[in-house]
């Protein structure tokens, strides 16, 4: 098996860990790993405490890991408290205070800023990992443009390193396609815009708003409007008004965001208006821990809107999945005229990996059949009320009970437009491990190095409402059924309860806000 | 002559002056000759709203306070449209007034219209945000405590671009004028038409 090698950057807000972070995988990728990151941060923009880690390696490679090869803080500090993830043989290097002491104040004074420890960083990994010199330069110069201090800074640390490390032996990276590094908000971003997506409307809220610029930065050149509104209930809103207008319309928000536009979730059902609504879970309740990861919004999300009416949600695992299933959720909103929740996380949202280029994908574009007005088509009220076919409204006890018939009647062809369920590993299996969402990572990256995998299968649940009840099946077919969920009180539990029969036999839950880690996985899995 | 009356009889109180701004608009989308398909039509929730079975029309009849974004998301999704917002003052000044702002803020090329009666009257009469201060209502009993909302004035200030306007139902021939001023403004208009409930407006005579 290809050895995972992690490396983490930390120190205070402000210092560049991200930027640093971002070009050591762009670094990485090109070099042919394959790779994944996560980053920590606080809820503020200077100072505080935060990590930038990646884990790369020549095969596959599906979550970050928690122990630790190289750690490098930016500062003096910032290290001591990550004890727990060093290994005897980590390389530990702080500012005059660390494991192995390296000068970046002095460095930093001699380039003539106080702003270079994480260009110095680069150079000093670049040397470490055996990285391509003039091909990390060339990147170093296309992010920081001018500054010519950069390229200094990379030479000051990577001739440290010569003088002061040893190289470590890490096997070379094998990939040869062009690969690009995105993270699980701009994955969706492509995902939208390869659906045909026309408007995107957000306010901005942690971890959703990396979707809002990424498609406010391309807005010109995907030919698709970006709106910005004035709350919440207006994204929702304008995002409906648009669909009626003949638009492929999407918002997106984290769960207050969300709270506040399950009016027009109910909406959307009544009239018959498509829009997707990009949810991107952190720890709640209220505002929570808006930088940290939960899967805690996933019953809120199917049970969001007043009234009984159909809706779609779905959660993506990975990047790629991200990608597919968003442009998923716009075909499907616009095929059926409906609400689609599409489930992220922070732990996806705001983590990258390197994936195929999406940008080089086809198109793929399921129109909606609604009556749009500018057409010459038939005319139509799009009516909140109840409501006949031509739009009026009705309250008569045979006309309301047809309408509702027929809106909750689509719910067996939904069914079958959902995506399926990924299976790993052997249905003779002994245990079935279930879960959703961005907790496919670590669970695979943690069967991925257990010795005893073969025990295992893991089924990975992509289109959580409406839920197959054949999942039921599936999960009853294994002796021993283990739930994993990154929250509090195994949501994916009570939903499939909801449908079938099911007993799980152990549960694995994390809500500490942060995401599992294959080596807890690991030891939990095997307890 | 294009036909802009769904056929569905008005279920207004006899006497209700939301008629006078049913035949208004019905008078002005005629007279100005606009391409009904490519006109659209939003209702709030309140009396005036329920103008949407009344009418022949592209329409949307959306929730409460949201006539405003919504009419906005048409407007921007396709601006060839013409895109006139209706609601009364408990839905536009109220529960969807910082939609008023913004759109004004915006001065995005839409219409609103409202039905400004001072009450809520769908819901058998509780204060508004344009009912005086003090006002006795089932909602206030001790009469309303905060001052009322003056939405014309508030929008000269929010941006002076946008044409805001006051017209009293009392007089339907200014009625029509005004709204003919405002659906063909090119930017954002508020027009506020003054009402007085027929069921539930004496009380705000008694203080």
């Amino acid at each position: 098996m290809d050895k995972v090698i992690t490396v983490k950057i930390a120190g205070p807000a402000g210092t560049g860990i991200k930027s640093a972070g971002l070009l050591l995988a762009k670094m990485l990728s090109e070099s042919g790993y394959n790779l994944k990151d996560y980053s920590e941060y606080p809820s503020l923009v200077r100072g505080g405490h935060n990590t930038y880690q990646v884990s790369f390696s020549a095969g596959e490679i599906y979550s970050v890991h928690f122990m630790v090869d190289i750690f490098i803080s930016l500062v003096a500090g910032h290290w001591q408290e990550h004890s727990k993830e060093f290994r005897e043989n980590t390389l530990v290097f702080a500012d005059n205070d660390g494991k192995i002491n390296i000068p970046f104040k002095e460095m930093c004074d001699k380039l003539g800023g106080t702003i270079y420890s994480n260009t110095i960083s680069l150079g000093l990994l670049a040397y470490l990992l055996d990285l391509d010199k003039e091909f990390a330069k060339k990147n170093i110069a296309e992010a920081y443009g001018n500054d010519s201090n950069n390229l200094s800074a990379f030479e000051e640390g990577y001739c440290w390193g010569e003088k002061n490390c040893q190289k470590l032996s890490v096997e070379k990276g094998k990939n040869t396609e062009k690969k690009i590094i995105v993270d699980g908000n701009e994955a969706a971003g492509w995902g939208l815009y390869k659906a045909g997506l026309d408007m995107f409307v957000a306010y901005p809220m942690t971890p959703a708003s990396g979707l809002l610029h990424f498609l406010a930065k391309n807005m010109d050149e995907f030919k698709i409007k970006v709106i910005h509104p004035e709350d919440e209930i207006a994204v929702a809103s304008i995002a409906s008004g648009a669909s009626m207008a003949g638009s492929r319309a999407a918002v997106g928000t984290s769960g207050g965001g969300f709270a506040l536009m399950t009016e027009t979730v109910s909406l959307d059902a009544q009239a018959g208006l498509g829009v997707v609504y990009f949810l991107s879970m952190r720890p709640g309740p209220a505002t929570g821990m808006p930088t940290w990861t939960q899967q805690g919004d996933l019953l809120f999300a199917v049970h969001s809107g007043h009234g009984e009416f159909p809706k779609v949600v779905l959660a993506a695992g990975d990047h790629e999945e991200a990608y597919e299933l968003s442009k998923l959720s716009l075909n499907l909103a616009n095929k059926f005229d409906i609400p689609v929740i599409m489930l992220s996380d922070k732990n996806l949202s705001e983590s990258s990996a390197n994936t195929k280029d999406f940008n080089t994908e086809e198109k793929e574009i399921v129109a909606s059949s609604k009556q749009i007005p500018g057409k010459g088509q038939t005319i139509k009220l799009y009516n909140s009320y109840e409501h006949n076919e031509e739009g009026f409204s009705v309250e008569d006890a045979g006309e309301s009970k047809k309408a509702m018939d027929l809106r909750l009647g689509m719910e067996k062809d939904i069914l079958e437009a959902m995506p399926k369920v990924n299976l790993f590993g052997s249905d003779k299996a002994k245990k079935i491990i279930v879960s959703w969402g961005s907790t496919k990572g670590a669970i695979l990256e943690a069967l991925k190095e257990m010795e005893n995998k073969e025990d295992f299968a893991f089924l990975q649940l992509k289109g959580l409402w409406p839920i197959d009840p054949r999942i039921g099946q599936i999960i009853n077919g294994f002796s021993e059924k283990i739930l994993v969920e990154n929250n509090a009180t195994a949501q994916l539990e009570s939903l499939l309860k909801s449908k079938m029969t099911v007993e799980f036999t152990k549960k694995i839950l994390k809500y500490d806000g942060r995401p599992f880690f294959p080596e807890e996985l690991k030891e939990e899995l095997n307890d | 002559m294009t036909n802009w009356r769904s056929g569905i009889i008005p279920t207004w109180c006899p006497g209700c002056e939301d008629y006078v701004i049913f035949a208004g608009l019905q008078g002005t989308l005629a007279k100005l000759n606009l391409d009904q398909d490519k006109t659209v039509i939003v209702y709030d929730i309140g009396c005036i709203g329920n103008m949407a079975d009344f009418v022949k029309g592209w329409g949307v009849h959306s929730l409460h306070g949201r006539s405003i974004p919504t009419a906005v998301g048409i407007k921007l999704a396709n601006p060839e449209l013409n895109v006139i917002a209706i609601g009364g003052d408990g839905g536009i000044y109220g529960e969807g007034l910082s939609h008023l702002i913004a759109a004004a803020r915006l001065n995005i090329d839409i219409t609103v219209l409202v039905a400004n009666n001072h009450l809520y009257s769908l819901t058998t009469g509780q204060s508004s945000p344009t009912t005086p201060k003090g006002t006795k209502t089932k909602s206030t009993p001790h009469g309303v405590p905060s001052v009322a909302l003056m939405p014309v004035e508030l929008l000269k200030t929010v941006n002076p671009e946008v044409t805001a306007e006051h017209i009293d139902c009392k007089e339907p021939l200014k009625v029509n004028e005004a709204m003919e001023r405002a659906i063909s403004h090119k930017g954002f208009h508020l027009l506020d038409l003054e009402q007085l409930c027929v069921s539930f407006g004496k009380q705000l005579k008694q203080n």
